[in-house]
């Protein structure tokens, strides 16, 4: 079966910076595959190519088979894409919004307005559908952005980080939709910087790293992979700052860090860490009002792969 | 599918498409009272601070008034759009649909075109209301109008094309080309009055042949001719619109290359 996308050898130069190098993966059909990085690494970069936005230094890809610089225009074809920032026509109406990028992508009158009128149900904006856009929320924007990257019933929707800076409200319905899209076997590429929704969300995840591909597999899989990262996480009835710097005596225990009003212990011998805990608790008068023990998560693996050049800027400043 | 059908198809989806932009940009920036009282008071004070004293009849200042509206307003307005399209990232919305860049160039000069064929009209109701100007030939005024708002509206958008998201970088340009025009093709000093040198300088002017056409639509009186003044005035519209796209691929990636290399530098 032809993969929605298949990215070979794609590099980005921007002068002497090697934005991307030499990239390869494949998206299968029907996938919701996350592309994760931390900033600069070369994610939007690499969505501007493989929407034809940007013109590679090097290699190509394929969309539904068909070349992204050869066969540009059949390729756009399947594609909807949702940028990072919301590029909406203030001026414009919800309404004239989506006709308008309907006419872009020639869909037929009928049907333009059979979609605007699902798709701004869909996001909750029908009954403003008359409203300038430039009296919009940053939400109700994003959402409206997202529909018209819908409009066309795209086979291959690129979504750069969706739910960013968003309220509850919208988060949740682009959320909803984006799996409801799943379901009807349309292919999502997904950046985002929330680790956690591409846990949730995605089928497969990439991490890419200055530039290269760290790691690519589904995150259960790339959990796996960093097994010796499990911790423990302990929340007790009063704190103090003094705890943390504490915590990181406890034989075993690799690194703590505070995470609201917990504490998060790693470690690669959990028992070990809880049997310590248990007698500082009573040595200091504590008393764990919650306490789990939790596998490596996504984050960790995302930490873990970019974790050296953490340290090495953090040496910089 | 076979070839020559798709591209039948990909054309007349890329009419369809310019058409929307030319729409669209018609609806969003240039039916505002702002940019029609521009389009309209700025030509005309302009014309005016030249043109006032003169011992011409006020009747043949009208060729050059409507020259020059065209000039000033199917010019301007791609240089505005272009930019402040790009900067709110709209433009990448028109580049990422399924239509060719073509297209996309065309829309934005519809919209430039129509929109100062319309201010155009203006000044020539007033020389028909107020100085009893008369049209002699119907034909060669509707070829003046259109032929020199489209060439003038890809000149807008040939400037508009350079990768930057400041209108005022482009109108800095524009007006260094504009501002001379005025002077060497006609609207003040007849090209024949002009030095030698001055009158090979008004043969590669654009607006000496639009200002010649609208001149022999309302007067009769020519230097060219019409046929060689629409000849001439759809030679320099397609210039234009090859250095456009010619640009646009150049720069095409300019401006995000440049904040790029900022945040990675």
């Amino acid at each position: 079966m032809v993969n929605a996308i298949e990215a070979i050898g794609l590099a980005k130069n921007y002068g002497d910076v090697l934005a991307v190098n030499h990239i390869n993966f494949e998206v299968k059909k029907g996938e919701i595959f996350g592309f994760l990085g931390p900033n600069g690494a070369g994610k939007t970069t690499t969505i501007r190519m493989l929407t034809s936005l940007t013109k590679p230094s090097d290699g190509t890809a394929k969309i539904f088979g068909h070349d992204i610089q050869r066969e540009t225009l059949v390729a756009k074809r399947y594609m909807g894409i949702v940028p990072e920032i919301s590029n909406i026509y203030d001026d414009l109406s919800a309404w004239d919004n989506l006709i308008f990028t309907g006419e872009l992508y020639q869909v037929n009158k009928p049907e333009r307005e059979r979609r605007a009128k699902e798709l701004l149900d869909m996001f909750g904006l029908y009954d403003r559908r008359n409203e300038k856009a430039k009296g919009f929320s940053k939400g109700m924007k994003r959402r409206l952005t997202i529909s018209m990257g819908l409009i066309n019933n795209p086979q291959l929707l690129f979504l750069d980080e969706p739910t960013s800076g968003l309220d509850v409200q919208s988060a949740l319905i682009i959320k909803d939709v984006v799996r409801d899209l799943n379901q009807k076997s349309v292919t999502i590429f997904l950046t985002t910087h929330n680790i956690e929704e591409a846990n949730v969300t995605c089928d497969r995840v990439a991490i890419i790293h200055k530039g290269k591909i760290a790691a690519i597999d589904t995150p259960e899989k790339l959990k796996k992979t960093i097994q010796s990262v499990q911790s423990v996480e302990v929340a007790f009835d009063k704190t103090s700052p003094k705890i943390l710097k504490e915590l990181e005596k406890i034989l075993h225990v690799n690194e703590v860090r505070k995470e609201g009003d917990k504490f998060r212990l790693y470690t690669h011998d959990p028992a070990s860490v809880l049997e310590g805990l248990w007698e500082y608790a009573q040595e200091n008068n504590l008393k764990p009002i919650s306490l789990s023990t939790l596998g490596p998560s996504l984050e960790d693996v995302f930490v873990r792969l970019t974790e050296l050049d953490v340290k090495t800027e953090k040496g910089e400043f | 599918m076979n070839k020559s059908k798709f591209s039948l198809m990909q054309l007349r989806a890329d009419l369809k498409a310019s058409w929307a932009i030319a729409k669209k940009d018609v609806r969003i920036y240039y039916i505002k009272p702002g940019t029609l009282m521009f389009g309209i008071l700025f030509p005309l004070f302009m014309f005016l601070s030249f043109a006032v004293g003169k011992n011409a009849p006020a009747a043949t200042l009208i060729p050059g008034l409507i020259s020059i509206t065209i000039l000033f307003s199917s010019s301007s307005i791609g240089p505005m759009v272009i930019p402040t399209e790009r900067r709110v990232k709209t433009f990448e919305r028109l580049q990422s649909a399924p239509i060719s860049f073509y297209s996309i160039i065309l829309g934005k000069t519809l919209g430039g075109f129509l929109f100062s064929l319309f201010i155009g009209v203006i000044p020539l109701l007033i020389g028909i209301v107020w100085f009893e100007t008369q049209i002699t030939s119907p034909i060669a005024l509707i070829a003046g109008l259109t032929l020199a708002s489209y060439c003038f509206a890809t000149l807008g958008i040939m400037f508009a094309s350079f990768p930057t998201e400041n209108p005022g970088d482009i109108m800095m340009l524009l007006n260094f080309v504009r501002l001379p025009l005025i002077f060497i093709s006609g609207l003040y000093i007849p090209i024949e009055s002009l030095p030698e040198w001055g009158q090979v300088v008004a043969a590669f002017s654009p607006l000496t042949y639009a200002n010649d056409l609208v001149r022999y639509a309302l007067e009769v009186k020519t230097l060219y001719g019409p046929v060689l003044d629409s000849i001439v005035l759809l030679f320099f519209t397609g210039v234009f619109l090859l250095l456009s796209m010619r640009i646009q691929r150049k720069f095409r990636e300019g401006v995000s290359m440049r904040k790029r290399r900022v945040k990675q530098g």
